[in-house]
């Protein structure tokens, strides 16, 4: 199956600046990616030159095969888009604005009020449908945008900054509302904040002075898995022959010894099911499964070492 | 067509919901309402060329203000990146704001009629140079709003583009004197494009395919530069 959305060495100069760099990636359906980069290092410039609003100097975009520049409203039709510090019309009612933009995505009649209803319900607007935008909080101004995103049920959302500006309360509720949405829609998600993106994608990819330092599974979705495990057995007993003798496992390591009869190990192993192999062994064996709980990779430490290169050409000049 | 018409009705809203249609309006009228007044009482004379000739200066400094926040605050607050991402073409967005704005400019024009019906009721006024003249308001304003509007898709500031616009328009009308003092041809290529000159034969009663056709080339262009402007990204 052919990726949502494919960026192919995207480029974006304006004047002597080059705000994008040589950016490629794939985003494939059912994922959140997150582009994560601090500011200035062209994120929003990279959304954009998805969504068309900006043509890339060089490079080119598609989604669900349509470019995004060649077929722009062709490529338009399968993208919502949430820009940052969501730009809204303050004057209009929420379900004026939402009945605007459904009609400018092309629906009409009852597939746009049923549209709009269905946004008003899934993102609890419905009880500030007639509040103008202007006196809506952040977070309901947020999720007003998202809204609008959703109304033709595009199979693929870009979301700028989601939490910027919003409190902790509302940080934790646009964080489920995107894990949410995951469920039906292939998400693009960017922060400058490292603990969100953690939290929320699947896979991150991490931008800087406009260039992709690289591309990173987390959790759960990559082919390599790390699981903790807590098991009874000491590693002496032959918890560790046990665990490397499961086929899928390529690296045991003992992190440390719980108390007198527990230990702690750390596996890497390849497949999906790994997690089932390794605790149908452990119990064949004898050994009995405190815990198992997946590894999530350490984000902070993940961009450290791609951006540590940056740091001998920052001294030298 | 559905789109043009959404933008269209979204933009006249926002014009009529807002003080600056209506302060504009009441401005027009107020100052057309002296001058036809005092004109009237002073000549006893039954046509409004003074008026048409008072109507265009006026749309000279009205329209600068009508356009200046079209694109220039839909660029500021961001929603013009959300229109252009909702599979809108830039060509319905400048038609909508365009027509938005004449809306406003036909009320000012519908409603300074009153002037000549109550030369109906009084007098014998000749009606040919009567409609003669509001087309010639009509395609003057139209041309001033088209040039207007890839002003205010230039720049974030409403002031900049309000004062660009207003210099411009100022420019062109005044145009014609400069062309008096240069010599052949440069004299027929500065007049040539002069607002007043080719203003002058409507309000005085004489429609010329020439004029009409500087008129919708203006409109036509300013529109193609909107259009242009938009797309540049």
């Amino acid at each position: 199956m052919l990726p949502v959305l494919i960026a192919d060495r995207l480029s974006k100069r304006y004047g002597p600046r080059l705000a994008v760099d040589d950016v490629s990636f794939a985003v494939e359906a059912g994922e959140i990616i997150g582009l994560l980069g601090p500011n200035g290092s062209g994120k929003t410039t990279v959304l954009r030159l998805l969504t068309g609003y900006l043509h890339p100097s060089s490079g080119t975009a598609h989604i669900a095969g349509f470019d995004v520049v060649e077929a722009g409203l062709a490529a338009r039709r399968y993208v919502g888009y949430v820009p940052e510090d969501v730009p809204l019309y303050s004057h209009m009612r929420v379900d004026e604005f939402l009945t605007f933009m459904g009609r400018l995505k092309g629906l009409s009649g009852r597939p746009l009020r049923d549209g709009v209803a269905s946004v008003c319900q899934r993102l609890h607007l419905s009880q500030v449908r007639s509040t103008a935008i202007g006196n809506l909080s952040r977070g309901y101004r947020q999720r007003v945008a998202i809204a609008q995103a959703l109304l033709n049920n595009p199979p693929l959302l870009l979301l700028d900054e989601p939490t910027n500006g919003l409190d902790p309360h509302q940080i934790i509720e646009m964080r489920d509302l995107i894990r949410a949405l995951a469920a039906t829609h292939t998400i693009l998600v960017t922060s400058h904040i490292l603990s969100e993106i953690e939290r929320i994608a699947h896979r991150v990819a991490i931008l800087l002075d406009g260039r992709l330092r690289g591309v990173q599974a987390l959790g759960g979705h990559e082919a390599v898995q790390r699981l903790r495990l807590t098991v009874r057995g000491l590693p002496q007993t032959g918890v560790q022959a046990c665990l490397h003798a499961v086929p899928e496992v390529t690296d045991v390591v003992v992190v440390g010894v719980a108390d007198g009869e527990c230990a702690e190990y750390l596996v890497q192993g390849h497949g999906l099911h790994v997690a089932e192999s390794l605790v149908t062994a452990l119990v064949a064996h004898g050994f009995g499964v405190r815990e198992i709980r997946p590894e999530r990779a350490n984000l902070e430490t993940l961009f450290l070492q791609l951006t540590r290169t940056e740091a001998p050409a920052c001294a030298s000049s | 067509m559905r789109i043009l018409l959404t933008l269209l009705g979204k933009e006249t809203r926002a014009l009529f919901s807002s003080s600056i249609a209506y302060v504009v309006i009441a401005v027009f009228l107020l100052l057309m309402g002296y001058t036809f007044t005092a004109f009237l009482f002073l000549n006893r004379a039954a046509t409004l060329v003074h008026i048409f000739f008072q109507a265009a200066v006026l749309f000279l400094l009205i329209v600068p203000v009508l356009t200046m926040r079209q694109f220039a605050e839909e660029r500021k607050t961001g929603t013009l990146e959300l229109l252009l991402t909702a599979s809108v073409r830039e060509i319905n967005l400048v038609l909508a704001k365009f027509l938005a704005c004449m809306a406003v400019n036909a009320v000012m024009l519908v409603l300074s009629l009153t002037y000549a019906l109550v030369l109906q009721a009084y007098g014998e006024p000749d009606w040919g140079p009567i409609y003669s003249g509001y087309l010639g308001l009509a395609l003057f304003t139209a041309s001033l709003v088209a040039l207007g509007l890839p002003i205010s898709a230039l720049t974030t500031n409403q002031i900049v583009a309000a004062t660009v616009a207003l210099g411009l328009f100022l420019g062109l009308w005044m145009i014609d004197a400069l062309g008096s003092l240069l010599p052949y041809p440069f004299d027929n290529i500065v007049m040539s494009v002069s607002l007043l000159v080719h203003f002058t034969p409507f309000a005085t009663g004489a429609i010329y395919v020439s004029d009409v056709g500087f008129f919708v080339s203006f409109i036509l262009l300013g529109l193609f530069l909107g259009v242009r402007t938009l797309a540049r990204r």
